[in-house]
């Protein structure tokens, strides 16, 4: 090992459906200074080691979003990630191909339906032809507008958060981090036209499959914070719309359910949420539970002070104003 | 040790199991829990998806009772601890603090900012410390693998939460081999249960929370273990349900945090509330009795 390098190693899945039966990790031991990225690793290793190595890159300056993949199970950008601290945890780099997508080959996913999902957003400015842009200018924007963008304009696409989401692996049916903080984006921008239609369609589309688990935000390398947009989003969709879905139903419900008593009465809740036949469905698991936790079936008490929490419901709720939304 | 205890309304409830055992460990190690009945529910990450404004405001208000007595607030719930958290970070934003304060100064109610909320895995890990709980330890967990399930609103944003790495904590499993159990690292264990969509869409929540046992246990855990109330309705009450929607056996049983410390204190299943589980801890308890 020469001076200023530590030996690194690499666990690396390799796999070409069709080709081979099963995936497999193969090691690569190389000497390295640890701050070489990830990614020039790899490309040392496809140069020098083994050139059958897939991996999909192509600006290596965390601007392209090409690189993105699964490093000791974090999604990073390859470009990015220093092989020293992750060396630090057990002496070992596990490198994956991106999750919630399928394999092609090796580090290359297929990410048809990342992009399919970011379409279904209308990813561009819906213009109302009857209003058009003034002729002849851009369309200038004050600084308080731009605000309102927070973070999103960051996003490079790379799909970090779409590989980190529990909600896209569970459900086909979620669009995904990414598509959301996107809609964010021109649900604020001031250009747009189809705020209204964007937040009324999107609470049909996945909007309240968003769990808030925050993974999505952990793995952004642009700190787009999309969980946060998402939550904007919901609030906003609400505001447009009112509450016409389980979950927004859930969230306004939950809100209204403090309101009384201060704590939360669990079963008036499912009322509130899934209706009255929506609740009789969940009976029989709801039996199962109350045999063990007969409290289900119980109000809470009254905290006391309630009518404290009543004045604040009465300030902020019944008088939310237009500036109270993100 | 003097914390404003904030059990969160489902300790209070359906989740009595782990006010009790959280009682039970306290009064082993000597913290004093001061209630509040005036607390009121941290809106669970639901409320201010309808109004986050009022929901920072509900929460100003429990932050200022504990000020008012100048105590820290302990929570046992991930969410619990998330929210009052959050509020405090939201609170920095002097649009929405202006929003807050004009509703509770009516009320002669003022925050000035200074409670501190830590969760009891950080008061166990940080505050009593893993030498004082290990000498405490009067039935270690026999090497029993528990796989620990922290939980998101207590790791994430971690900027706002400011305490471990959202995708490596190790407190939790820190705090395990200290009890005599052996850890289990896997990916699920700062993955979200699917709680927050159970009501949503209960495949998918089902399906969540499958994807993170079936982890679990392909790691090699007998038992799993929540700092989460939420998370343990998800896990243990809806297990079944997972079970259909993943379509394998999972038969997890899952402790709440307190419940593995006092097993290793030498509690015993019914000061700690363990014959109300869904799953049954019966694997967990005859392997300590066998032992002992």
């Amino acid at each position: 090992m020469s001076e200023g390098t530590v030996k690194a190693t690499f666990d690396i899945y390799r796999f070409e459906p069709g080709v081979d039966s099963a995936p497999r990790y193969d090691r690569y031991v190389l000497d390295l200074p640890p701050h070489t990225p990830v990614l020039t690793a790899l490309l040392k290793i496809r140069a020098e080691v083994d050139p059958s190595l897939s991996v999909r890159y192509s600006c290596r300056s965390a601007i392209c979003g090409s690189c993105a993949m699964q490093i000791n199970s974090k999604s990073r950008l390859a470009c990015e990630a220093a092989i020293g601290p992750e060396l630090a945890r057990d002496g070992r780099i596990v490198i994956e191909p991106m999750r919630n997508q399928p394999v092609l080959r090796d580090l290359v996913v297929d990410q048809e339906s990342f992009w399919r999902n970011y379409g279904k957003i209308q990813p561009h400015l819906i213009l109302d032809p009857r209003h058009p842009m003034p002729e002849g200018r851009e369309n200038p924007m004050t600084p308080a507008e731009v605000d309102r963008f927070k973070e999103t304009p960051r996003c490079i696409a790379c799909a970090a958060c779409y590989s980190a989401c529990p909600a896209v692996e569970a459900d086909p049916e979620f669009p995904g981090p990414m598509a959301l903080a996107k809609l964010y984006r021109f649900v604020v921008d001031p250009r747009d036209q189809g705020h209204q239609d964007r937040l009324v369609r999107i609470q049909t589309e996945g909007l309240w499959l968003c769990l808030r688990c925050h993974l999505c935000t952990e793995a952004c390398p642009k700190d787009v914070r999309p969980s946060e947009r998402i939550r904007d989003l919901k609030e906003m969709a609400i505001a447009a719309q009112g509450a016409t879905e389980h979950g927004s139903k859930h969230a306004v419900g939950f809100k209204d359910n403090i309101r009384d008593r201060g704590l939360l009465n669990e079963m008036k809740l499912a009322r509130q949420t899934m209706g009255v036949v929506g609740t009789v469905g969940q009976l029989p698991q709801g039996l199962k539970i109350w045999r063990k936790k007969p409290e289900i079936l119980r109000a809470p008490h009254v905290i006391e002070g309630q009518e404290q929490v009543e004045k604040i419901y009465e300030a902020l709720d019944d008088h939310k104003t237009p500036e109270d939304l993100p | 040790m003097k914390l404003a205890y904030y059990p969160g309304c489902v300790a209070q409830e359906s989740g009595k199991e782990l006010d009790m055992a959280t009682r039970w460990v306290a009064k082993a190690l000597g913290i004093e829990l001061v209630g509040f009945p005036s607390f009121s529910c941290c809106g669970s990450g639901f409320m201010d998806e309808a109004n986050e404004v009022l929901n920072v405001a509900l929460n100003a208000r429990n932050l200022s009772i504990a000020e008012k007595a100048g105590l820290d607030i302990l929570t046992i719930c991930s969410t619990c601890q998330g929210m009052l958290t959050l509020a405090n970070v939201r609170l920095g934003d002097a649009k929405v603090k202006a929003r807050v304060d004009g509703a509770l100064r009516p009320l002669g109610i003022e925050y000035k900012g200074t409670t501190k909320v830590k969760h009891l895995l950080q008061v166990l890990t940080e505050d009593i410390g893993l030498d004082a709980i290990r000498a405490k330890v009067t039935r270690p967990l026999d090497g029993l693998k528990v796989g620990a399930f922290y939980g998101c609103h207590l790791l994430r944003p971690a900027d706002e939460m400011g305490w471990e790495s959202p995708e490596e904590p190790h407190a939790f499993e820190d705090l395990l081999s200290v009890l005599g159990a052996s850890p289990v690292y896997y990916r699920g264990r700062v993955m979200c249960c699917g709680f927050p969509i159970q009501f949503v869409k209960p495949s998918t929540a089902s399906k969540i929370a499958g994807n993170q046992i079936l982890d679990a246990k392909a790691h090699g855990a007998e038992a799993m273990a929540t700092p989460c109330p939420l998370c343990h309705i998800s896990l243990d009450a809806y297990q079944n349900k997972a079970e259909q929607a993943v379509g394998k056996p999972l038969d997890m049983p899952v402790l709440h945090l307190p419940q593995v410390v006092g097993l290793a204190f030498g509690a015993t299943p019914d000061e700690l509330g363990l014959p109300r589980h869904l799953i049954s801890t019966a694997a967990v308890t005859a392997r300590l009795r066998a032992r002992a």
